[in-house]
């Protein structure tokens, strides 16, 4: 079919699969894919080496089920759905398809196996799997492991080159293409030399990050800087949810975003050291007396403390015996650890008799449960279009990331062979274009930074931890004056700064999604805090909260959770 | 203060242009060597510094992290 596309698109690559997100869920995918022979092109925002939440190096790795050592998918949901949703400041409960969480569970091993073949090492020093004590609650079983990561990106990054993935990096997403409710590619642009690129895809699969940008982040904030830690990399502005939304996609679970997860901003990774209930340690106010260590980590009782002018709070571990503070030391939660460590040298503070403080609780969308509603075999609501790890709701984190980015590679050969060729809507290349490049010819306008802490200083304001009707309703007000004074004044000198103003209209996109999930939320639940609502709504016990876009007008409902499958419910022996 | 380039030492390898995951390098052709473009934009996150081979860069926490 002869079309026009080539007047506005500089590069137009047709692939059977786009990858969007080149991290712990995208690049296995992607290497699984192309080794079952399908064509794959990754886009990547960053550069696949050194991005995203593994950028630095991980040192644990949840396995999953492992039947040698007793341990079941049932368990470990269980754990899950009680335990660390809740403890990740989600609430508890179950907001997302029990189904995919069990079979991701159950096929752990599997995966840990595929990321063997990649290259990935699993192994310890001595050359066996290194069970740790586990940080995460899981108490005695065998599950986590401690991995020497701080090179899995390279060498993830160097799987995929070798597999004959086409890689676009410095490539930002810019929109989902669709035909006839279905997504049949994808428009980017480069960001360093502004190149505007047309992806047709007979599959699609999201793989960024959260858009942890709209709060102001887990780190000692700066005046001057204005990206931070926020236990998610800086790069994180929530591309693939806020593309999918405006596709049509259904997002879940936008209000659950959680709360920081850092105990000391200040200690960095160290901070993390004292986040393991394996191994003993002290919560104390800041007269010295001991608090319930359990304090630290609920909202509400942090708020009482606080309230009585009894915080901050401290966590030390000084009294621990060396033994256990060696265990300690080893099983640490990490994932900055170079820079941790030049930190703690250029501070000067000892690991052992640090009192890492508590800090106040702070917003952040960290929740396990929130992101783009996925079924069992990673499909969105609209055809064509998938997602995993972090993008999808309840996948989140490296363990989670990587069986759903593999388990959906099985699927692909089938999904690609089954779809006839995309047929691109040029009308819709073409205002894509029209919307992406924008901001290059506006001269005076706004800075994207500037738009990004005005969006943050709603969030943090107006939505924050302590969330009401009025203040909800006026940080959207203020949200859409933004959205209708200053959007289209956004100016860009530069492609990079081009990256940073689609960056403020995703950040502003979920930012309302995020407030208007929030008003429907009429409910205490949790670390989920409605001053004006401190019951529980009983009518939102297993729902997960749905919303989208249809015809333009936003919309929000509220869907009941599915059951475990019966053949998932094992006697327990 | 994000990344500084010690440009006594820095060979010109492009690591740190390369893998900056905020992309905050830019290459000076003329120069043939890193330059810190948008150096408000860093996180400190210290891939830089880590990957660089010949130590060229270094990276100081902001003032709010002591």
């Amino acid at each position: 079919m002869a079309s026009d596309i080539d007047r506005f698109a500089e590069e137009i690559i047709e692939t059977d699969v786009l990858v969007i997100g080149g991290g712990l869920a995208g690049c296995p995918l992607a290497a699984k894919a192309a080794e079952h022979g399908l064509s794959v092109t990754l886009v990547e925002k960053s550069q696949t080496d050194r991005s995203g939440n593994a950028a630095m190096g991980i040192n644990y790795y949840i396995v999953g089920a492992n039947p040698q050592e007793g341990v079941t998918a049932q368990q470990l949901l269980e754990w899950w759905t009680n335990t660390y949703v809740r403890w990740t400041g989600g609430t508890q409960g179950r907001f997302t398809n029990p189904n995919i969480m069990y079979q991701q569970w159950d096929k752990g091993l599997w995966a840990m196996h595929e990321l063997e073949k990649l290259g990935v090492p699993m192994k310890w020093f001595d050359g066996e799997y290194r069970y740790v004590l586990d940080p995460l609650r899981l108490g005695d079983l065998k599950v986590t492991l401690n991995v020497l990561w701080l090179n899995v990106k390279p060498i993830l990054a160097k799987a995929i080159k070798e597999r004959g993935v086409n890689l676009l990096e410095r490539t930002m997403i810019v929109d989902l293409l669709t035909r006839d409710d279905r997504v049949v590619g994808a428009t980017a642009v480069n960001t360093r030399n502004g190149k505007f690129v047309v992806i047709k895809a007979k599959a699609t699969v999201l793989a960024t990050g959260n858009f942890a940008r709209i709060y102001n982040g887990d780190m000692a904030q700066s005046w001057k800087y204005k990206f931070h830690y926020h236990w998610n990399p800086a790069t994180i502005s929530g591309d693939g949810y806020a593309a999918a939304y405006r596709a049509g996609v259904e997002l879940a679970n936008m209000d659950l975003t959680g709360h920081g997860m850092i105990v000391d901003e200040l200690a960095m990774g160290y901070g993390l050291l004292i986040r393991n209930d394996g191994i003993p340690g002290k919560c104390l106010n800041w007269r010295g007396e001991e608090v319930p260590s359990r304090y630290w980590q609920s909202m509400p009782k942090l708020l009482e403390l606080e309230q009585k002018g009894l915080t901050p709070l401290y966590y030390t571990i000084e009294d621990v015996l060396p033994d256990d503070f060696q265990k300690r030391m080893e099983v640490y939660l990490n994932d900055m650890r170079l820079a941790t460590f030049k930190l703690a040298e250029e501070r000067g503070f000892n690991p052992k008799t640090h009192r890492y403080e508590v800090p106040p609780p702070m917003p952040y969308t960290f929740s396990l449960v929130t992101g783009i509603n996925v079924g069992e075999e990673y499909q969105t609501s609209l055809k064509g279009v998938y997602a995993v790890g972090d993008n999808a709701a309840g996948l989140h984190g490296a363990y989670m990331a990587v069986p759903s980015g593999f388990l959906l590679a099985e699927n692909l050969p089938s999904i690609v062979n089954n779809t006839v060729e995309p047929a691109i809507d040029d009308a819709q290349v073409e205002s894509q274009k029209e919307m992406a490049l924008a901001p290059l010819a506006v001269k005076d306008g706004t800075e994207p930074m500037e738009l990004e802490c005005a969006i943050r200083y709603i969030c943090e304001r107006y939505v924050g931890m302590l969330k009401s009707e009025g203040k909800l309703r006026e940080g959207l007000r203020r949200l859409g004056s933004l959205r209708r004074v200053f959007l289209p004044r956004l100016m860009a000198e530069n492609p990079h700064y081009l990256m940073r103003a689609l960056e403020v209209r995703n950040l502003m996109d979920l930012a309302e999604v995020h407030i208007n999930a929030c008003l429907s939320r009429k409910e205490t639940r949790g670390d989920y805090i409605r001053l004006d609502y401190p019951e529980i709504d009983s009518a939102r016990d297993n729902m997960i909260t749905i919303q989208r876009l249809k015809e333009g007008k936003p919309i929000l409902e509220t869907r009941e959770v599915p059951d475990l499958k019966p053949e998932y419910i094992k006697e327990e022996a | 203060m994000p990344a500084k380039i010690d440009y006594r030492k820095c060979i010109g390898c492009k690591k740190c242009y390369d893998l900056c995951p905020i992309d905050v390098f830019s290459w000076d052709e003329q120069m043939n060597m890193p330059v810190v473009a948008y150096g408000e934009e860093c996180w400190h996150c210290g891939i830089c510094w880590m990957e660089c081979p010949k130590r060229a860069i270094d990276i100081t926490y902001p003032a709010s992290f002591w």
